[in-house]
């Protein structure tokens, strides 16, 4: 596949506080990426370095398949996280006007923009005042503002940030649908599961540094270990003594035990001592979700891992 | 600079389809001409209330007393109400006044004038008039020739003789000439500044919407600052426009003057460039500013304070006037915030123009404009971005040094 973007030892500081710091990453043709972190991670500062409202300290920023220096803002299309519209103008006013700005044929970007409309369920909405929309319908038209111009590539701040599911539903389809069609994405989130469904490839920051980036089946082999649920009356010692057990949560009648990597699960279920009461027991991958909570939440359950990778 | 350009578009398509800004710009005109036609209005209606005067006189002067007040708008007759009737006369009617001459008025020089409440307040300088024919009878009665009577009758007057002055008043012709480009040039600017003000507006409102980001992902902050400054001042000259249409017609037709002939003087286009620099210079504040502000309503003393400086030449227009040549002319003339309305003062005021002053303060009005220009772009840049809450003086010298 072909990158598009690429980003090289970027780093940032703010006074003498340091935001962001070696942060690389690729981003290539038809594919999202995920650009992952709790709050205050370094996520926007980063969007925003890629798209030169701030000026990064070190490192270098590469658009591919553009000539000359610069950014090539007519090929990006961008939805920051702090977004809104003119409040006083009509929605269609609006989409020409940031149409024009990327220097996008205006019959053409109309015909998208009414297209679009129609596709999120505001259709005749395109000569009524923005200040008339509700919230959600407002986020749909930034996302349209964002893509009107057929953008290469694709940045998305939080795009679901305020949305409710079935607006999120219709925004990923619409970005599924976009990637499929060669357009490069780059989405920041920290909303885990609609990330684990839509990512091709995750880049997880925390307090400005990478911790994990690679593909998203690769990340989930490699730091999502099983674990498994047991319901029942079990002692501590008894449930800790298990084989590859590393660390056990009890909360009165059930427990959750965290596995080792590489167990077979098959096999690990048939080792299991025959005293264990057992009323209900479910195995399955830690999400992505609580990888996520483990990391920010400076649980460092994962160090070990990421460590090995960072 | 194609993108100032479609920024600057969008600015003056988006004002013109406002309808607030849209009754603002016939409604500046529209309260201009009320403000100067109105008192108009009401004095004409006090010159149409005509004082009915009525006169008591014995002494058969009648007629010298009525070709004396022919220049008055009085309406005369004669009566033969007495003294002693002249209340219950007086009650009945409106705007009127009794005037009894005898032989006593003669010999004491007193005459006596009944008014009432109605009676316009400059009757008793205008009565003054009828003194005139009394003096003359006065001076008969001592028996002096008639060369000696006129020398008498025709008293002393004080001429006035001021050396500066060839032949005019406030509005003699020269005066004009010189006035109307200098008003014409005031109100370009003026409205080129008052409608600027809506950068500070558009700039902050920028931010508030939270719209900076979208746009600045399209374009650089000195191509949305430039775009900003060039709509705005192109609605500023719509205003001009529209108010010359307006306002014009009814100024010719008021003042009765030949208008167009006097404004259209090269002076102007130096009234011009003055009025143009000086909206270039305020408008890189406003925009400045604006980016530094999450809201109007929470402005800070310092940003209410930097509002301020268009008005700061109305500090100078006392000194100006009384010496358009003195001190506080020519400082003025210096600063960058007082000169531009200093300059068109003064300049309309002067008979001869001091070039090489013109020519220092120009120099000095197109220096700071850069220099704003330059420091407005730095504050823009970062202070549009930034969301939620005013910039500090501290911070906004941090970004100016930055």
């Amino acid at each position: 596949m072909e990158t598009m973007l690429t980003v090289e030892g970027l780093g940032k500081s703010f006074k003498d506080k340091r935001i962001i710091g070696n942060i690389s990453f690729e981003v290539k043709k038809g594919e999202i990426m995920a650009l992952l972190g709790p709050n205050g991670a370094g996520k926007s500062t980063t969007i925003r370095n890629i798209m030169g409202i701030m000026y990064p300290d070190e490192g270098s920023i590469t658009f591919h398949n553009s000539k000359g220096k610069g950014i090539p803002r007519n090929k990006i299309g961008y939805l920051p996280e702090e977004r809104g519209l003119y409040k006083n103008v009509k929605v269609m006013d609006i989409l020409l006007y940031l149409a024009e700005l990327k220097d996008y044929p205006l019959d053409r970007a109309k015909q998208r923009a009414l297209d679009y409309l129609k596709k999120f369920g505001l259709e005749g909405k395109d000569k009524v005042s923005v200040e008339e929309l509700s919230k959600g319908m407002g986020q749909k038209v930034q996302f349209i503002a964002a893509i009107i111009h057929e953008p290469e590539l694709l940045i998305l701040d939080e795009p679901f940030s305020g949305l409710d599911p079935v607006s999120q539903e219709l925004f990923k389809e619409e970005i599924r649908s976009l990637a499929a069609n060669g357009t490069a994405i780059l989405l920041s989130s920290h909303q885990m599961n609609l990330v684990e469904e839509m990512a091709d490839r995750l880049f997880l920051i925390h307090r400005g540094t990478r911790v994990i980036y690679g593909p998203l089946s690769e990340v989930k082999k490699e730091y999502a270990n099983f674990k498994c649920s047991i319901n029942g009356t079990n002692s501590l010692e008894l449930l800790e003594s298990l084989p590859e057990v590393e660390r056990v949560q009890q909360n009165g009648e059930s427990a959750v035990l965290y596995l080792s990597k590489h167990i077979q699960p098959a096999v690990w279920l048939k080792n299991l001592p025959a005293e264990l009461d057992i009323q209900e027991l479910s195995i399955d991958r830690i999400s992505l979700h609580e990888i996520f909570i483990d990391i920010a939440t400076d649980k460092n359950l994962l160090k070990e891992g990421a460590e090995l990778h960072a | 600079m194609r993108n100032t350009m479609k920024v600057a578009r969008w600015e003056i398509k988006r004002n013109l389809k406002n309808k607030s800004f849209i009754i603002g710009m016939f409604l500046t005109p529209i309260i201009f001409l009320a403000f100067l036609l109105l008192p108009d209005l009401f004095s004409s209606d006090e010159e149409a209330a005509t004082t009915k005067v009525y006169v008591n006189e014995e002494l058969g002067v009648y007629e010298q007393l009525e070709a004396a007040a022919a220049n008055t708008e009085w309406r005369m007759e004669q009566t033969d109400v007495t003294e002693q009737e002249t209340e219950a006369a007086l009650g009945t009617e409106e705007d009127a006044a009794y005037v009894f001459i005898d032989e006593e008025s003669v010999e004491t020089g007193q005459v006596t004038v009944y008014t009432n409440e109605e009676t316009s307040s400059a009757f008793m300088d205008e009565v003054q008039i009828l003194g005139g024919p009394l003096q003359m009878l006065q001076i008969e009665q001592l028996g002096l020739t008639p060369e000696e009577a006129g020398i008498v009758a025709q008293g002393i007057v004080f001429e006035d003789a001021a050396v500066a002055s060839d032949d005019e008043g406030l509005f003699s012709e020269n005066m004009l000439k010189r006035v109307i480009p200098g008003a014409f040039a005031a109100v370009v600017m003026l409205s080129i500044v008052f409608t600027g003000m809506a950068i500070f507006q558009s700039a902050s409102q920028e931010k508030k919407d939270k719209i900076a980001e979208i746009i600045l992902s399209s374009l650089t902050p000195a191509d949305l600052m430039q775009g900003k400054i060039i709509g705005y001042f192109v609605l500023g000259l719509v205003q001009v426009v529209v108010f010359i249409v307006i306002a014009l017609p009814v100024l010719i037709w008021k003042i009765d003057f030949p208008v167009i002939e006097y404004l259209l003087v090269p002076e102007l286009l130096v009234l011009l460039l003055i009025a143009i620099l000086g909206y270039l210079l305020y408008a890189a504040l406003f925009v400045g500013i604006g980016a530094t502000m999450a809201d109007m309503s929470t402005a800070g003393n310092f940003q209410g304070f930097v509002m301020m400086l268009p008005f700061s030449p109305f500090l100078f227009i006392g000194p100006v006037f009384s010496d358009p040549s003195g001190f506080f002319a020519q400082l003025g003339s210096y600063i960058p915030f007082t000169s531009p309305g200093v300059l068109i003062l003064r300049l309309s005021l002067l008979e001869e123009w001091p070039w090489v002053e013109i020519i220092i303060a120009i120099a000095v009005l197109i220096v700071s404009v850069w220099i704003f220009m330059k420091l407005a772009g730095k504050v823009f840049q970062t202070g549009i971005l930034m969301y939620g809450k005013n910039a500090t003086p501290g911070e906004i010298w941090k970004w100016i040094r930055a």
